[in-house]
């Protein structure tokens, strides 16, 4: 039996596509800049995100912090070491998520498909539009767009263009600040040869380390081999995914309304934590805050994932799968938990970091199965289900913090 | 040690254990099958851990002892030696097979290396009858639960009682339970929570007509015929009372033609949900509907005839639970009874020559939405 064509799916890039990646310039700091005009608006050395007596970390660095060699994700106590004269203010998370809907306003306007990859990255794909802008090279019409973007949203972007949305995003890395980059058809292979292994996305450090063992370190080390030899390194299914990447062979289409594939909110705490029964607190407060976002969007999730960070910066995470899918604050918490205490013995240490994520989402308008025996063997069951939407909507009338479970209070 | 063999016994011994060594292991001496020779012959032993298994062949032994070799690589190269006798020996650490003017050495590990196989004492334990046993495991085994969430639902729920044997599996969704009058037995009473890998080890080794020693030690069983043996660790804990949840009092009773109605399911199957496999099934006086609708791909529908005189209801369920179910049943007419749209609906067989058979499967129905 053949597989049933899926309607509504588009297909993957041709060769003609048109793809651009609109890329945010230090995002979070031209928000902080445009919400505060006058006093961190003319600060030239801006760190965004943690705290100025150095906990937590960079969320984004102006360029001119960033030639002290402060980086994103950095701490921000490592990053005031590099350059003590920063000025440190927290992420505007509000004003961010609306000017990143501003610019994906702007974007829709001018590309018939537009897909955000993150609060300050969207992939347009221009495809078809050709006759439309016939007196215009795609460089053309990228660098009208980011014209539009900057005169509408007083936000400035690069972007990266080719008939790949891989190799657009590297293009957009090259465009920054401010810039476009495009590779022309044709000339993909050019561009993906003078790049080093560890620029691709999808590259981390660990696969980096592999590769080099092997003495592969540039596209074109690895352009020499043959498949089979990258599948018996790094097996069948990543030798092939990389094989076709330096090639700069990319299938994934842009869409629009690309589904959800996770949920997960973590904290950085102002000081280090050791209690245990602390740590709970917080752990139950992520949970009530990503199971609310879970039951908002009509999702379940089958898998939960913990993460820690100790003092030492050592991060760890542990995962759980299960065969039932669920939805209620009481399940995500139980198993959170135990997730919790496995990765507390495993390293019994103060802890700098707590992150819950939810993943292996499914539509809750599935139907679901009956169980056999008692519900309260289950994870949940249909009277907790009822009982986590009440809440919920007492909390969208009155406020988060109308209802809150006992445990997230001090004792 | 030192031994001549045929090669069928050969061949015969080596696929009878190797298919209880591991695929992947941290420990080599898994990888290995031991051999035993003494008086009666060769005992050959291969293990996971969780199920070993141990077969005697005959075999003229002219030095006793013993040594691990590796099984893989023995099961392929008798699979090639000519129809001769095969002389086996061992020097130090290694293995030699001469067969023809076929000679072969393989690095083998000392049997020491070897985990200690359960002591189990057979005297104290229980006989059954092959075929009996084989029943049980072929109508309910499949019903095991795969998922780890509920270990003690990994394994099938044995219970031997004087003059009755059951056996029963689930996985929470559904259940098979089959019950078979046993010859009463001098020991006591005993419940036994069985991987389903040692009962397919039990199903593949014993013959019908073998009747079968079964005893315990600790948290092991052993089951042993006629130089066969298989021990397997049991999964300990209390099996959730399973008799508390098979319905009494489902009223409406409808007899169907069980190959009618595996077709039927089978084409609805083809439209269902891959995520959940759900089927509407409606029952009329007479007759049974069957629908099918799964958004972005389409509808189906199929109806049957049946016996049937009770209220209309409307019930959903997971199409492959319905299909494993019917598979299982022995007879071609089936009576299946239910009572409301959310509680667990039953099927039995329905023998041509009226004599009851304790056979009972279980389905918990998908809640409907709309």
């Amino acid at each position: 039996m053949s597989p049933t064509p899926h309607t509504g799916a588009p297909e993957p890039p041709g060769p003609e596509a048109r793809i651009l990646l609109v890329d945010c310039d230090a995002f979070y700091v031209q928000v902080a800049r445009l919400e505060d005009p006058e006093g961190v608006g003319k600060t030239r050395l801006l760190l965004v995100g943690g705290s100025s007596t150095g906990r937590g970390v960079v969320t984004s660095a102006s360029y001119a912090a960033r030639e002290y060699g402060v980086r994103s994700a950095m701490p921000t106590a490592q990053a005031l070491r590099l350059c003590p004269e920063a000025t440190v203010v927290p992420v505007p998370r509000d004003a961010c998520a609306r000017r990143s809907h501003d610019i994906q306003k702007v974007l829709e306007r001018l590309s018939p498909v537009v897909q955000a990859a993150s609060i300050d990255e969207f992939y347009l794909d221009l495809s078809g539009t050709e006759r439309l802008f016939a007196t215009e090279t795609l460089a053309v019409t990228a660098e009208r767009i980011r014209r539009a973007v900057l005169e509408e949203t007083r936000i400035s972007v690069s972007i990266g263009g080719s008939t790949r949305r891989m190799i657009a995003k590297l293009a957009a890395g090259l465009a920054k600040p401010g810039g476009v980059h495009v590779v022309p058809p044709g000339r993909e292979a050019e561009f993906m040869g003078k790049l080093d292994l560890a620029h691709i996305p999808g590259i981390g450090p660990a696969m980096v380390e592999s590769l080099e063992q092997r003495g592969l370190v540039t596209v074109p080390d690895a352009l020499a081999l043959q498949e089979g030899w990258l599948q018996k390194w790094l097996g069948d299914q990543r030798g092939t995914w990389l094989h076709q990447r330096i090639r700069g062979i990319d299938p994934t289409p842009v869409r629009s309304h690309e589904p959800r594939k996770s949920i997960s909110s973590e904290r950085t705490f102002s000081r280090d934590i050791d209690d245990n029964a602390e740590l709970e607190r917080q752990l139950m407060k992520l949970v009530v805050s990503i199971g609310g976002t879970l039951r908002k969007k009509n999702l379940r999730a089958r898998t939960i994932t913990v993460k820690i960070r100790d003092g030492d910066f050592t991060t760890r995470s542990a995962a759980h799968t299960l065969p039932d899918a669920v939805e209620t604050d009481r399940a995500i918490v139980s198993v959170a938990r135990s997730l919790f205490g496995e990765l507390r013995s495993a390293r019994p240490t103060k802890t700098r970091l707590l992150g819950v994520g939810l993943s292996n989402l499914i539509d809750r308008d599935v139907p679901s199965q009956t169980e056999l025996f008692d519900e309260d063997a289950a994870l949940e069951g249909e009277r907790d289900r009822a009982l986590s939407r009440i809440m919920d909507d007492l909390r969208h009338r009155f406020g988060d913090q109308a209802v809150r479970p006992g445990g997230v209070l001090r004792s | 040690m030192k031994f001549t063999i045929t090669r069928q016994h050969l061949h015969k011994g080596l696929a009878a254990v190797s298919a209880s060594i591991p695929t992947k292991t941290t420990l080599p001496v898994l990888s290995n099958i031991l051999f035993e020779a003494g008086q009666d012959g060769v005992w050959m032993s291969g293990t996971d851990l969780d199920v070993a298994v141990r077969v005697l062949v005959p075999a003229e032994v002219s030095e006793q002892g013993s040594l691990t070799a590796p099984g893989k690589k023995l099961q392929e190269i008798t699979k090639e030696l000519p129809d001769q006798p095969v002389e086996v020996l061992t020097r130090g650490d290694q293995i030699e097979l001469k067969c023809g003017r076929a000679h072969f050495k393989l690095n083998g590990l000392p049997a020491e290396e070897f985990p200690t196989l359960p002591e189990v004492n057979f005297d104290e334990g229980w006989t059954v009858e092959g075929r009996h046993l084989h029943s049980l495991i072929e109508h309910t085994a499949f019903a095991v639960s795969t998922e780890e969430s509920r270990p003690i639902l990994n394994g099938a729920l044995w219970e031997l009682r004087d003059g009755e044997m059951r056996m029963v599996a689930t996985n929470g969704h559904r259940l098979a339970r089959m019950g078979i009058p046993a010859r009463s037995s001098s020991a006591p009473s005993a419940d036994f929570i069985v991987p389903p890998a040692a009962l397919g080890q039990v199903q593949r080794l014993f013959k019908d007509s073998d009747t079968l020693e079964v005893a315990q030690s600790g948290n092991h069983l052993g089951f042993r015929a006629s130089g066969t043996e298989v021990y397997t660790r049991l999964i300990e804990g209390s099996y959730p009372n399973y008799e508390q949840v098979i319905p009494k009092d489902n009223d409406k009773i409808a007899i169907i033609d069980k190959n009618l109605l595996a077709s039927a399911v089978r084409r609805m199957a083809v439209v269902a949900s891959d995520q959940t496999h759900r089927l509407r099934m409606t029952l009329e006086p007479g007759r049974i509907h069957l629908d099918v609708q799964t958004p972005d791909l389409g509808e189906g529908h199929d109806e049957l005839e049946v016996q049937y005189e009770g209220e209309g209801l409307e019930i959903g369920f997971n199409a492959a639970y319905l299909l494993e179910v019917l598979r299982h049943m022995p007879t071609a007419d089936i009576k299946m009874s239910f009572k409301a749209p959310e509680r667990a609906a039953t099927v039995v067989p329905v023998p041509d020559d009226g004599e009851e058979m304790d056979y009972l499967c279980l389905v918990m129905p998908l809640r409907l939405l709309d």
